[in-house]
């Protein structure tokens, strides 16, 4: 079999598809948005992105996808942690729960938060009263982008965790380290390119994403409006070249983001 | 470990199935059933007539489109099937536009028809139908919680501090441009009673007041009365068919008319390229007559619409309360003004939003 994918025509076979679909799928919508955002020039192209409405939703955008990062680092590392090393009945449930937020669509996500903790749901009456507003401002925003990126942080330290050679921690016990210091200084190393390449992946994903939150937002432009809504509403009022131009900005940051997640991941496999 | 594996994933899929079932019975209880266009089937000589809609009269023509289907198979004996499509007004308007085939189009403002027939869908001139192409009319009014318990009695309540409000934006909706048309009117008049001539800039600073206490900006009306309905806001601005009809299901929502509001005026028309190429002409003409006759309008009078037809309107006059200074568009300076002042690009609505 390995020789036969060796020959010079399966080679080049394969290349030119992988590079044709990745082309197709990927680059060419890439480059569209692009010059679809340039088609009028420069100047329209700055007047879109620095109009107040779309450069406070971006700002916005990226404040909560921030918080909602580091929630997920925080917490995704102390679930995947407890998923790997705790023995309990019920692991291999939650294990599989956790990829759930993937499997349903984002929509679905979103109404679920809104009828949770909504004005007539326990906690969002109980927050209310307590004078905190939870749906249509910014923390169910974050709550939605919670949900939507939960398993990237977790899948990305779980294998980590697994090949983890024993000996390596019975080695500093041995040698008369703390439990504190074996943790910070050999077992949290080796998690912590599975904690930021996972951020990142979430950090990107929170970006985009719009089917949750659009639902649990108030959506109103300068205030509770995030990017991707911003982006939708430009669409559906007929500004195809304002709304690519925001997208513009939002691919950059993704991109630049991706990069350094290749980047630590390609360090990672050199050392 | 490999049957531990196959179990977690029989789990998974289990819960996914659960999920989806819930998910879509969730949905099925809001989704139409198709009329009886579904069970009858196709015949020779049959028609089938795409109706492109706004949200709002989605309800009324549940009820609506079989009396039109019995009519037309006794004058005609010809059977009417219905497509039909309800979307927030603008959105509709542009999916017609953009060549949604739709035959006839019932939207909630002049501004979206002229959306189509600038694309070239309508060439006649629906203003010349009777009652100027208007089907049904309404006022914009205030909702608010069963007994009012914020003591909401004009527009002017609305600017207060912790009184939560609700309109649809916009932007996408049709609806809420009324809405914003009548607060922003509302405060022309107040500027009125106060320097005795219209004052834009007082005007447009009643609408940022009113538009800081906003908590949601739905993508069209329905959106909008559906958060109201979760238990969102205090207050809605809206239609006061929606209301009417949500109060006669016995929802205790109190309807206050302000002092002074805007008259909506919701027209339909053929769509005549459509009609042309499907052949549809005769009965999408009858069925735009038809949303005028007496039956058709007192239908639309018992979900909580404002007659056009004058026999109809002199017989259920007493159902509606009539605002004390009760405006229409004109008083703005029309639809082709208010769309540049207030909705262009960098418009009155835009420096509300903007903070400008």
């Amino acid at each position: 079999m390995n020789a036969m994918f060796r020959g010079k025509g399966w080679s080049f076979g394969f290349r030119t598809t992988i590079m044709l679909y990745f082309i197709i799928l990927i680059v060419l919508p890439i480059i569209g948005i692009y010059t679809q955002s340039f088609s009028l020039g420069w100047t329209p192209f700055w007047e879109s992105v620095s109009d107040p409405l779309a450069w406070k939703s971006v700002l916005l955008t990226v404040k909560l996808a921030l918080i909602a990062t580091i929630l997920n680092m925080l917490l995704g590392t102390m679930i995947g942690w407890v998923l790997i090393r705790y023995r309990f009945p019920g692991r291999r449930l939650l294990n599989s729960l956790v990829d759930l937020p993937f499997a349903l669509p984002t929509a679905v996500g979103g109404l679920m938060i809104l009828l949770l903790l909504g004005p007539n749901s326990l906690v969002g009456g109980l927050a209310g009263k307590a004078g905190i507003e939870i749906v249509f401002h910014e923390p169910a925003i974050v709550i939605a982008m919670l949900f939507v990126t939960f398993p990237f942080v977790i899948r990305a330290i779980q294998p980590l965790l697994e090949e983890m050679d024993k000996s390596e921690e019975e080695a500093a016990y041995t040698l008369g380290a703390t439990r504190a210091k074996t943790f910070f200084s050999v077992i949290f190393p080796t998690m912590l390119p599975g904690i930021l390449s996972g951020a990142m992946l979430a950090f990107s994903r929170g970006l985009a994403e719009f089917g949750a939150v659009v639902l649990v937002a108030g959506n109103i432009p300068g205030k509770t409006l995030i990017a991707s809504v911003y982006i939708f509403g430009e669409i559906e009022s007929n500004n195809p070249q304002g709304a690519a131009a925001v997208s513009v900005l939002l691919l950059t940051l993704s991109f630049l983001i991706l990069w350094t997640v290749n980047l630590i991941q390609a360090r990672r496999n050199g050392q | 470990m490999i049957i531990n594996r196959a179990t977690s994933r029989r789990l998974l899929t289990l819960l996914l199935v659960s999920v989806l079932l819930l998910a879509a019975a969730g949905c099925g209880n809001g989704s139409q059933t198709e009329g009886f266009g579904a069970d009858s089937s196709v015949q020779d000589g049959d028609v089938t007539l795409v109706i492109g809609a706004y949200s709002v009269v989605k309800d009324a023509f549940a009820d609506l489109l079989p009396q039109f289907q019995s009519y037309w198979y006794e004058k005609t004996g010809q059977k009417v099937t219905f497509q039909e499509s309800y979307e927030a007004s603008g959105t509709q308007a542009r999916a017609i536009a953009g060549g949604f085939e739709a035959d006839v189009a019932i939207l909630a403002m002049e501004g979206d028809l002229d959306k189509i027939a600038e694309a070239g869908f309508i060439t006649h001139d629906w203003k010349a139908q009777p009652n100027n192409g208007m089907i049904t009319n309404s006022i914009v009014v205030l909702g608010t919680r069963a007994g009012n318990p914020l003591g909401i009695k004009d527009w002017k309540d609305l600017t207060r501090d912790g009184v939560k409000v609700l309109y649809p934006n916009p932007k996408t909706s049709g609806g809420a441009q009324w809405d914003i048309n009548a607060i922003y009117g509302a405060g022309l008049k107040l500027s009125e009673q106060k320097n005795g001539s219209k004052d834009p800039a007082y005007a447009k600073s009643f609408l940022k007041a009113v538009h800081a206490n906003v908590e949601s900006l739905d993508k069209s009306g329905r959106a909008s009365m559906a958060a109201f309905e979760y238990g969102v806001g205090d207050v809605i601005v809206t239609y006061e068919n929606e209301l009417l009809a949500r109060v006669k299901k016995g929802v205790a929502y109190e309807i206050i008319v302000p002092n002074s509001t805007i008259l909506i005026e919701n027209p339909a028309a053929v769509v005549d390229k459509n009609v042309d190429k499907h052949g549809t002409r005769k009965v999408a003409e009858a069925f735009i007559a038809y949303l005028q006759s007496e039956e058709a309008q007192r239908l639309f009078v018992d979900h909580g619409f404002r007659p056009v037809e004058e026999k109809v309107a002199m017989e259920t006059a007493n159902r509606f309360e009539l605002p004390e200074d009760l405006f229409d568009i004109s008083y703005l300076g029309g639809w082709a003004e208010v769309r540049d002042s207030l909705y262009s690009k960098k418009g009155i609505w835009y420096q509300v939003l903007a903070g400008l």
